[in-house]
């Protein structure tokens, strides 16, 4: 997260994380197709070679709030390629919130468990520990054959401490809805942390029904976050003092 | 954990303040751009980044305000409009418009990338076709002015509608939009590659530092076991020496008639006893090859006397078995500059273990010879011609009939405790030390020690020891 005092601005970073091919461009994809032009700039791929990511995806979203904050959101992909670990740790620097995309077919479960392991271990390697990042989980490519079942997903989901979402990024099923369940997460994580809201006079239910307008939900906020399958969305929001 | 730069260059590029137009844009390409618009729309282009820093110019002459540059007061006003142009801020709606002396008309826009200004560009000037003659303010303001004169001039100056100059200025910022996304697209992929690169060095980096450590350690801990070899084989050997020594007085009578079985027994023990001695010389010997403690007693050595002596040594033990033990030195050998002492137990060494695996009426000849070695080993990686010089050497060769060494165990033989097949092993008995040791002074000897296979049976040792020490190792 940077701040800046002077102008009012806040630039938060969002990593889309998974194994490869998962569908975490996919996601920046839909989002920028279903976000407003004056919100959205151009989507950035970085050097691509057979449409895989080498460097990074990077959407850049902007907001601004009613309070007169401007909220500038980086969204970035890693490459999901094994071999680009060291680049994988150098997009990860920094990241405010993570959305994990996972593949839903059962062949791909070993990958999506090596990738957490991996998104694990980068953060760690940063100092940080998978507790302290807000993340989603979603389950994306839901109409493929052979993936794991709804109940399946939604027993362990229920168990689990992240939200997880079912989506289907190639017809941008559920890509606003894990979005806004990761904003909301890592917007509660910093706002604890830092106190924004009060410093900034800063409704957060409002700034987030805003972000989903101008991502042409007619859905609130409420009804998008509760899209998950499982987790808990308020995990990271500050203890309430009696 | 520091940040590399290039980590730090990605991260303000990305999620910090931005790149300044300046590193979007290549000033000269973005010169030949606005050369081309002003060309195609007949109305100049200049662009600032958010210092004020004229990046391109692609500027017109309009010859009335030429004209109005030679008139002593018009000058001036044409002067401050160009200043107030260079200046004007574009305003929260980005554009702004400002209108000259002469009537012309400059329009100002805000350069955006991704949400944030980073320059200014400028148009003109135009004269909208709704000016139909010179302005009054002009003609007021300046005494001089030859009205025919501007009036012609105004004629020929570029005429563009406002509602044109909108559409103009929008394709310029979209184009400008366009390199300078580009801009930061090569940017970034500049500095994701270097960073990567570095991440990818600190990684391996760190794995070096990791494997240092433990080689490290591992080194100490060598060592630490050839010291314990040393000092354990020292303290072994002083209660053996008594064990030994009073098996012997024992033998000798000192303490009365030793009969019979008594006999036999003291004889084991003392037996026993040598040989434990023998394997725990070995044990010092390799440790102290080992740790480098071992110097070297070189004098001026001829090789036959050393032959015959080292045959005659080990004849009975050979006698016993029923082999036959042949020695053959070339004759007129030059004598060697080495330590006698251990030459003699290399082959020693050799012969002993040539007749343990060589069956009951096999052969085992020693012989030695002149002959040339590589002056260095290591040629199959190249530079042969140099490594590959030949130096002349005497051959010792060690050959026995025995049951051999199968070639794939050949280069193994050499290692300390490694036996060829540990059955034979029980059968044969030995500790695996002997070869280890023979390379070992071989090698203090720079000398060179190989295997190669008897025909049609068996094996033959064969060291080489140089006449002429090489410079090249200690």
């Amino acid at each position: 997260m940077q701040l800046d005092f002077v102008n009012r601005e806040l630039t938060i970073k969002l990593v889309y994380y998974g194994p490869a091919l998962s569908g975490k461009t996919t996601n920046l994809q839909a989002l920028h197709k279903v976000a407003a032009p004056g919100s959205s700039g151009r989507l950035m791929t970085l050097e691509t070679k057979d449409d895989r990511t080498l460097f990074f995806d990077l959407l850049p979203l902007s907001f601004r709030s009613q309070s007169g904050l401007a909220v500038r959101l980086k969204v970035f992909t890693v490459p999901g390629q094994v071999i680009h670990a060291s680049t994988r740790r150098l997009v990860l620097q920094g990241a405010d919130g993570v959305a994990f995309i996972a593949d839903s077919r059962t062949t791909e479960t070993q990958a999506n468990t090596d990738s957490f392991m991996d998104l694990k271990e980068n953060l760690r390697e940063h100092g940080l520990s998978l507790r302290q990042m807000p993340l989603v989980i979603q389950f994306n490519k839901r109409d493929l054959p052979d993936i794991r079942s709804d109940e399946e997903i939604a027993k362990l989901g229920a168990q689990g401490r992240e939200p997880v979402y079912l989506a289907v990024a190639m017809r941008g099923l559920g890509v606003v809805e894990s979005f806004i369940g990761l904003l909301h997460l890592t917007w509660s994580a910093l706002d604890a942390e830092h106190d924004l809201g009060r410093k900034f006079g800063f409704d957060a239910r409002e700034f987030m029904n805003g972000v989903a307008k101008k991502l042409g939900e007619q859905r609130g906020t409420d009804e998008l976050l509760a899209a998950c399958v499982g987790g808990a969305l308020d995990v990271l929001r500050p203890e309430v003092t009696p | 954990m520091t940040i590399p730069a290039q980590r730090d260059r990605v991260e303000e590029l990305t999620v910090g303040k931005g790149a300044r137009l300046e590193e979007l844009v290549d000033r000269e390409s973005l010169s030949q751009l606005a050369k081309s618009f002003a060309e195609l729309s007949g109305v100049g282009m200049r662009v600032f980044d958010s210092d004020g820093k004229l990046l391109a110019d692609a500027s017109l002459p309009v010859e009335l305000v030429t004209y109005l540059t030679t008139l002593k007061v018009a000058k001036t006003a044409v002067e401050s409009t160009v200043s107030s142009v260079k200046n004007l801020d574009p305003g929260p709606t980005g554009q702004a418009s400002i209108d000259g002396v002469s009537g012309g008309r400059y329009r100002v826009l805000a350069l955006e990338h991704d949400g944030r200004r980073v320059g200014r560009l400028v148009l003109g000037p135009y004269f909208p076709p709704s000016l139909k003659d010179i302005p009054a303010a002009l003609i007021e303001l300046e005494p001089a002015l030859d009205l025919d004169r501007a009036r012609g001039l105004l004629t020929m100056a570029p005429r563009v509608t406002d509602e044109s100059m909108d559409r103009l200025a929008q394709h310029a910022r979209a184009a400008l939009d366009v390199v300078m996304f580009s801009g930061l697209k090569a940017l970034l992929t500049g500095s994701m590659h270097l960073a990567s690169v570095r991440e990818s060095y600190r990684e391996l980096q760190s794995k070096q530092d990791k494997l240092q450590v433990a080689y490290d350690r591992l080194k100490e801990l060598d060592r630490l076991k050839s010291n314990f070899l040393a000092t354990v084989s020292h303290e072994l050997r002083t209660p053996l020496t008594s064990i030994i020594g009073y098996s012997e007085m024992l033998l000798e009578g000192i303490a009365g008639e030793v009969v019979g079985e008594q006999r036999e027994f003291v004889t084991t023990i003392r037996e026993k006893g040598e040989q434990l001695l023998t394997l725990i010389k070995g044990l010092l010997d390799l440790s102290k090859l080992e740790s480098g403690t071992m110097s070297l007693r070189r004098g001026t050595l001829d090789v036959a006397p050393l032959v015959k002596d080292v045959a005659q040594t080990m004849a009975p033990h050979a006698k016993k078995k029923g082999i036959v033990l042949q020695a053959d030195v070339e004759a007129g050998l030059p004598a060697l500059w080495a330590d006698g002492e251990r030459l003699r137990q290399v082959l020693l060494n050799l012969i002993e273990n040539a007749i343990k695996f060589t069956p009951t009426a096999g052969s085992v000849r020693i012989s030695a010879k002149l002959a040339s070695m590589a002056a260095a080993s290591g040629a199959d990686e190249g530079g042969l011609v140099l490594l590959g010089a030949q130096r002349t050497a005497v051959e010792f060769r060690v050959a026995d009939n025995g049951i051999g060494i199968p070639e794939s165990e050949r280069g193994r033989v050499f290692d300390a405790f490694y036996q060829v097949d540990s059955s034979s092993t029980r059968e044969q008995g030995g500790t695996g030390l002997g070869l280890s040791i023979v390379k070992r002074l071989v090698e203090g000897h720079d000398g060179a020690v190989r295997v190669e296979a008897n025909e049609p049976q068996g094996t033959v040792f064969v060291v080489a020891i140089p006449l002429k020490r090489s410079t090249l190792r200690p």
